[in-house]
């Protein structure tokens, strides 16, 4: 399958990488036989074999394509079809980098409201005078929660 | 010991993990990691309470939308739709749904009966270990990778290996030398198996969520829980005692989950019954077997996670990072130095199984309509709850970055259909095994036949080679796609 050949492609990249990262460690004096080297150089020859096994998989039966097929997505919505999932999912991730970058600047109690309504609209919520309460009413609750009753300080 | 906090923790953990369990594509394991960042500034002893209850509570959460809607809220509830959902469209949902609360009950209580009487002796096996035999332990850990390895034992062992990597990240364990930080002074101390269990379960999940549809919601009239008769308690008694001997089995085996035992009930129970005709068409021999089975995982799977450390089931594993995050090392230290959170542990247990019991028929209806509210808001509150509950871990927004990483890594791991206990089983045993290797070597003075010198060592380790043995040879005989995956 594609997926078999573009995964053990990624990991044999990341075993030679590590590899590499691992023999640049410095050695100790005070280091065993092993060395903090040596487990993760084994670590990665492994990985490195494995991917190349998974490889070989993915070429002899290359299967279906990368990609989900075009799916029964909700006509009318702002939903997009199935086959658009992983673009869905990077908005998902750039909210929650949104939220890492503005909470300093903002503080907690904003930037979570702000977290609570992106997220809604962005799964198909509408962009209401509500939509905004229930994210304002869900950030003071998240606050209370943390802050007030258990104490536990937030950006 | 019971104490009015543990059994508000126990009461506070059931509520959560009925909800968690209730919502389709929410198993157990995420609903436990939504969670542990939470209980990070708790008493201890109500954290693992917390937790542990949760995962009493989702595993009968789960058969309320099989029942309800055909749809398994955790794998472990798969089997719970053959018999429930056909008495559902006889109109007979209630009594479903009271038989599955009832025998969760009888389940629940047989695995904490097995696992009071069989964790502290096995605990106790512990205390002669050497490093040699810590690293055997470790290595016997990682070899039940096989079983939990769904289709692709190669991927299997990968996302074993890509675990152990992240575990070497930090201050090497001998010499004290940093190891791919890239100079971050942040991730000098490692990540924590906390943050990539939250990404991987918790945020992966949330963004795989992302665009599909809703989830199907089901009507709060036909939701009201009937128990069963007593007439009814003698019909489903035995297939309840089948249930829980095969959850006592698969969950003290390390590898072992909820599914497979509740297939493997159900299908004995049918075996067993002078009404076979009667299973697939509404029998409630159909639900008692598979509901005693998972509820009584969710205690016996506790065995090997208490009195060795390894955890057998992904929810086992969070679990296990919710001892990590206290300083509680599970094993036999556990039961010297803190046995006042074992006993509270137990305690927590027994008044989970009889919450589930009371909130399980009270809280059904606000549950539904909880679950019901409009999807887009739910993930706005679960997401806000995620990186809330990441960050009071160490009031580090850098921790919430990792744990984004993690989900981008556990969304990946979806979509190329690798399975994720075994990374976290890499995760979570890599420093024991390494640290253990190493310094048994340095011990033995190099030489590496002190692992087979040693008898619990060379016991354990044989016993590695055979389950992983096994695991190839399964592998290998089975048709593809036809393997169960270790359950949430």
């Amino acid at each position: 399958m594609r997926r078999d050949l573009v995964f053990g492609t990624g990991t044999l990249a990341v075993s030679v990488i590590f590899y590499r990262m691992a023999d640049a460690i410095p050695t100790s004096q005070l280091a065993d036989a092993v060395g903090p080297q040596g487990l993760p150089k084994v670590y990665a020859v492994i990985l490195s074999a494995l991917s190349l096994i998974l490889i070989t998989r993915g070429l002899r039966d290359p299967g279906s394509g990368i990609g989900d097929p075009g799916g029964s997505g909700s006509r009318g919505s702002r939903i997009p079809d199935p086959g658009s999932r992983s673009f869905r999912a990077i908005g998902m991730l750039l909210i929650g980098v949104a939220y890492i970058v503005l909470a300093p600047w903002l503080g907690y109690l904003l930037s979570i409201s702000g977290l609570v309504f992106a997220t809604t609209y962005y799964q198909g919520g509408s962009l209401t005078r509500q939509s905004a309460v229930v994210a304002f009413c869900g950030g003071v609750f998240f606050w209370l929660l943390f802050v007030v009753m258990m104490g536990i300080s937030q950006p | 010991m019971l104490t009015p906090g543990i059994g508000l923790a126990a009461f506070a953990g059931v509520a959560w993990g009925i909800l968690g369990g209730a919502l389709p594509g929410i198993s157990p394991s995420i609903t436990m990691a939504l969670l542990l960042p939470f209980t990070y500034g708790m008493d201890p002893t109500l954290a693992v309470v917390l937790l542990a209850s949760t995962y009493v509570g989702a595993e009968y959460g789960g058969s309320i939308p099989a029942i309800l809607i055909r749809t398994p809220g955790t794998n472990a509830a798969a089997a719970t739709v053959i018999d429930g959902y056909a008495m559902k469209e006889q109109g007979r949902a209630g009594e479903a749904l009271g038989i599955s609360l009832y025998s969760g009950f009888v389940g629940g209580m047989f695995g904490l009966a097995v696992l009071v009487l069989l964790a502290q002796p096995l605990s106790e096996v512990a205390l002669a270990f050497t490093p040699t035999s810590y690293f055997a332990l470790g290595v016997l850990g990682l070899s039940v990778i096989g079983s939990v390895s769904g289709d692709s034992l190669v991927k299997g062992l990968m996302a074993a290996l890509l675990g152990l990597m992240i575990s070497a990240i930090g201050t090497d364990p001998v010499t004290g030398v940093n190891r791919f930080t890239f100079g971050s002074p942040d991730l000098l101390s490692g990540i924590p198996p906390i943050l990539v269990m939250v990404g991987l379960f918790a945020v992966g999940e949330l963004l795989a969520q992302s665009g599909e549809p809703g989830w199907e919601k089901a009507s709060a009239k036909e939701a009201r829980v009937r128990f069963p008769r007593p007439a009814m308690w003698r019909r489903i008694a035995r297939p309840q005692v089948i249930g829980s001997i095969m959850g006592t089995f698969e969950g003290i085996m390390p590898g072992g989950g909820g599914t497979i035992s509740a297939f493997l009930a159900y299908n004995e129970a049918r075996r067993w019954s002078p009404r076979k005709e009667e299973f697939g068409k509404g029998s409630p021999e159909g639900i008692a077997a598979p509901e005693a089975a998972n509820n009584t995982v969710a205690c016996t799977a506790l065995v090997p996670m208490l009195s060795l450390g390894i955890p057998s089931s992904n929810s086992s594993a969070v679990l296990l990072g919710g001892f990590l995050i206290h300083g509680l090392i599970p094993g036999p230290m556990l039961f010297a130095k803190n046995s006042d959170v074992v006993t509270g542990l137990y305690s927590g247990l027994f008044v989970a199984n009889i919450a589930m019991l009371i909130l399980g028929y009270l809280i059904m209806i606000p549950c539904l309509w909880l679950v019901s509210r409009p999807k887009p808001y739910l993930m706005g509150f679960i997401y806000a709850f995620v990186m809330s509950g990441v960050y009071a871990i160490e009031s580090s927004l850098f921790h919430v970055g990792v744990a984004l990483l993690f989900g981008v890594i556990g969304y990946a791991m979806r979509y190329f259909k690798v399975p994720f206990l075994p990374m976290v089983l890499g995760v979570v045993l890599g420093f024991m095994v390494e640290s253990n290797y190493r310094r048994a070597l340095v011990l033995s003075g190099g030489n590496h036949m002190t692992f087979l010198q040693d008898p619990i060592s060379a016991t354990l380790l044989g016993l590695a080679v055979v389950f992983m043995i096994g695991s190839v040879m399964r592998h290998l005989a089975a048709p593809r796609g036809g393997r169960a995956t270790a359950s949430a």
